[in-house]
């Protein structure tokens, strides 16, 4: 698992959340739909064509199968939120690193989301919304129960401390 | 100190749309545009029209010219004719269906034939206010008000068309309201606040910014080019393909002239004051604390006039149609107009020498007057911008520096500031570095710092985040005029 070490994404005294491990199958089976439907016609022309070569584009399929099933979970494990007294932190990516700060006074409004995949594996998205577009602060696989909590909190925070733009 | 009123719904209607309609008071009294409105709305869309079959016409000479001359004239003819018959009743019916209230909070406005809309500008929430006359406005002596409420996309109230004084008058007093001063209808109109002038742009200045702009930098050497490469081949066709560019780039020129034409800047009570405009003039007031954050750029081919041009975020104004015409608050201008222009956004920058600091912030390089700057080892990244990248932190705003061909100086009022963002991507991980962004509303600025050693862009995200909300919690109310009004700094 993923070792602490203090670095630029991980604040002193900010102890990450985790989301739910759910969300991980919730995208490994999109991504496997994904996968059986470029597999399916790759499959096909390996068997038609009968030769070697023409069994490379399913063996390049099957590999980015495999690496997408490592990544999926290791991405969501990546994905982690903390409320502070004053702001909401959250953090995402392995490649590409990012975590967002996003003021409670800043908000405007708070979204929640959960698409047919998502329900059927019981996770929700809480989105927060800034006057800025570039304040890319979403939260997937959250429990519907910690989602509803979670935006009834950063609601009610973001009310006490509302500022004008 | 007085406490704002603070908007304890925007939860629930940030978006102009989802806005609950409210009933003005019963002070308030409908009223309609002036009746010619119709009249220039109709010829909108004749115009339309026209711009289509003009550019049928463009792409196709010879069919054209045939169908013309076989009597298609009167076709033509009629067709117009018939737009301008039914445009103009769509736009009378239109007419007779809009009407507009004011009141203590809000201006109101009802909207729409078969889709009836009814849309709201909170005054409170008032982010800017632009008269815009239209050239064939200007013939009738209209005007239009458009209301910048930062709801998102097409939350603007507007209001088309007025008559000047009248629109004039109607400004003056909801910036009045706006500003917290109290008034019931039936006082006398509100007094304009006073002016003074900053900086006007004059016409050989404008051309010239525009003769040394980018566009021409790229398109005289391919002109250039393209005539050497027909006149060695004998040949036209390479001319007359690049024809479509020239045109593009030759209208693109003419707008930004016709934008920026006689462009004058002043400061006053309410707020920037920016006039501009050749055919269709516009003038906008951004009252106190609305910029969200402030660009200084200078190109290549600026740097001999040591010419600049800044370009402001302000809520409501966005991106898109329109938006390039409004969030520009110097066209361009010598380096002390671009420290005044700044100096209208953030008249106390929080250093103590700010005349030398925004020197080194504008095309200084290294670590004088406290500028942050990046490692050594970003040059891998960067090389030729590594040197110049800089940011300094002052108690007031957040200075960003950058750009090695193209200079670029980005100020943010850390009040302002809406969230941040620590980022790094493979590349930045083998060298030790990241990038803090600064969220701030859509509009020509996007701050962003590059490459900071990752110890210093942890700090700086930790640190930021506490200046911000300090700085918000100390920050004037949104009605301007219910702080005390501190005195204008000296300047010029």
């Amino acid at each position: 698992m993923s070792t602490p070490h203090r670095g630029p994404f991980d604040p002193d005294d900010v102890v990450w959340n985790p989301v739910s491990a759910r969300l991980a199958s919730a995208r490994l089976v999109v991504a496997w739909l994904v996968v059986v439907v470029v597999l399916l016609p790759s499959v096909a022309l390996g068997l038609a064509v009968g030769a070697v070569w023409s069994w490379l584009p399913a063996i390049v399929v099957v590999l980015v199968a495999v690496w997408i099933t490592l990544l999926i979970p290791r991405q969501v494990r990546a994905i982690g939120y903390a409320e502070r007294a004053d702001d909401l932190l959250v953090r995402r990516g392995i490649m590409l690193r990012r975590l967002v700060v996003v003021p409670y006074g800043r908000m405007q409004f708070v979204d929640v989301q959960a698409g047919p995949v998502a329900r059927r594996f019981g996770v929700a998205a809480v989105q927060l919304h800034t006057a800025s577009v570039g304040t890319e602060a979403s939260i997937p696989g959250l429990p519907p129960d910690e989602a509803d909590r979670l935006r009834d909190q950063l609601a009610s925070r973001g009310e006490a401390r509302l500022a004008g733009l | 100190m007085t406490v704002a009123p603070r908007r304890a719904d925007a939860q629930a209607s940030s978006r102009g749309q989802g806005d609950a309609a409210v009933a003005p008071t019963s002070g308030a009294v409908w009223r309609r545009m002036h009746p010619i409105t119709p009249v220039l709305k109709g010829w909108q869309i004749v115009a339309v029209l026209l711009v289509i079959v003009g550019n049928q016409v463009g792409d196709n000479v010879v069919n054209a010219q045939r169908f013309l001359s076989d009597g298609g004239w009167r076709w033509v003819l009629l067709v117009l004719a018939a737009t301008a018959v039914v445009g103009g009743a769509w736009a009378s019916l239109a007419w007779r269906m809009t009407s507009y209230a004011v009141d203590e909070q809000a201006v109101h406005l009802r909207t729409g034939i078969l889709l009836r809309q009814r849309r709201q500008a909170r005054l409170d929430r008032l982010q800017a206010v632009d008269v815009v006359k239209p050239f064939l406005g200007r013939l009738f002596g209209l005007a239009k008000l458009t209301l910048e409420v930062a709801g998102g996309s097409g939350s603007a109230v507007e209001l088309a068309f007025l008559k000047e004084s009248e629109a004039d008058a109607l400004r003056a007093e909801l910036l009045a309201r706006a500003a917290g001063i109290h008034r019931t209808t039936g006082d006398d109109p509100a007094p304009v606040a006073p002016e003074q002038e900053v900086f006007e742009l004059a016409p050989t200045r404008l051309i010239g910014s525009l003769l040394l702009s980018s566009t021409t930098f790229v398109l005289v050497p391919a002109l250039i080019g393209l005539t050497i490469w027909a006149v060695h081949v004998q040949e036209v066709a390479p001319v007359l393909a690049m024809l479509p560019a020239v045109l593009g780039v030759g209208s693109a020129l003419w707008s930004r002239f016709a934008r920026e034409f006689g462009f004058r800047a002043a400061i006053s009570p309410d707020g920037i004051r920016l006039r501009h405009g050749l055919l269709e003039q516009r003038a906008q007031t951004v009252p106190p604390g609305r910029v969200q954050a402030v660009r200084v750029t200078q190109g290549p081919l600026w740097r001999g006039k040591d010419w600049w041009r800044v370009q402001i975020n302000v809520a409501g104004y966005g991106i898109g149609k329109g938006a390039e015409d409004a969030n520009v608050l110097l066209p361009v201008g010598s380096r002390t107009e671009a420290i005044h222009a700044i100096w209208l956004v953030l008249p106390d920058l929080g250093v103590p020498d700010p005349r030398e600091t925004l020197q080194v912030a504008l095309s200084g390089s290294g670590a004088e007057h406290g500028f942050l700057t990046m490692p050594r080892r970003s040059r891998w990244l960067d090389p030729w911008g590594w040197r110049r990248r800089g940011v300094l932190v002052t108690d007031r705003a957040l200075l960003i520096r950058s750009g090695w061909f193209v200079r670029h100086l980005i100020l943010v009022p850390h009040e302002r500031m809406q969230s941040l963002a620590l980022q790094q991507g493979p590349w930045q991980r083998t060298f030790g570095v990241s990038s803090v962004s600064v969220h701030s509303t859509p509009g020509p600025v996007s701050p962003m710092i590059a490459h900071l050693d990752s110890a210093d862009a942890a700090r700086l995200l930790t640190a930021q985040a506490d200046r911000a909300r300090v700085a918000r919690a100390g920050a004037g109310p949104e009605q301007w005029m219910s702080r005390p009004v501190s005195g204008t700094a000296d300047h010029g």
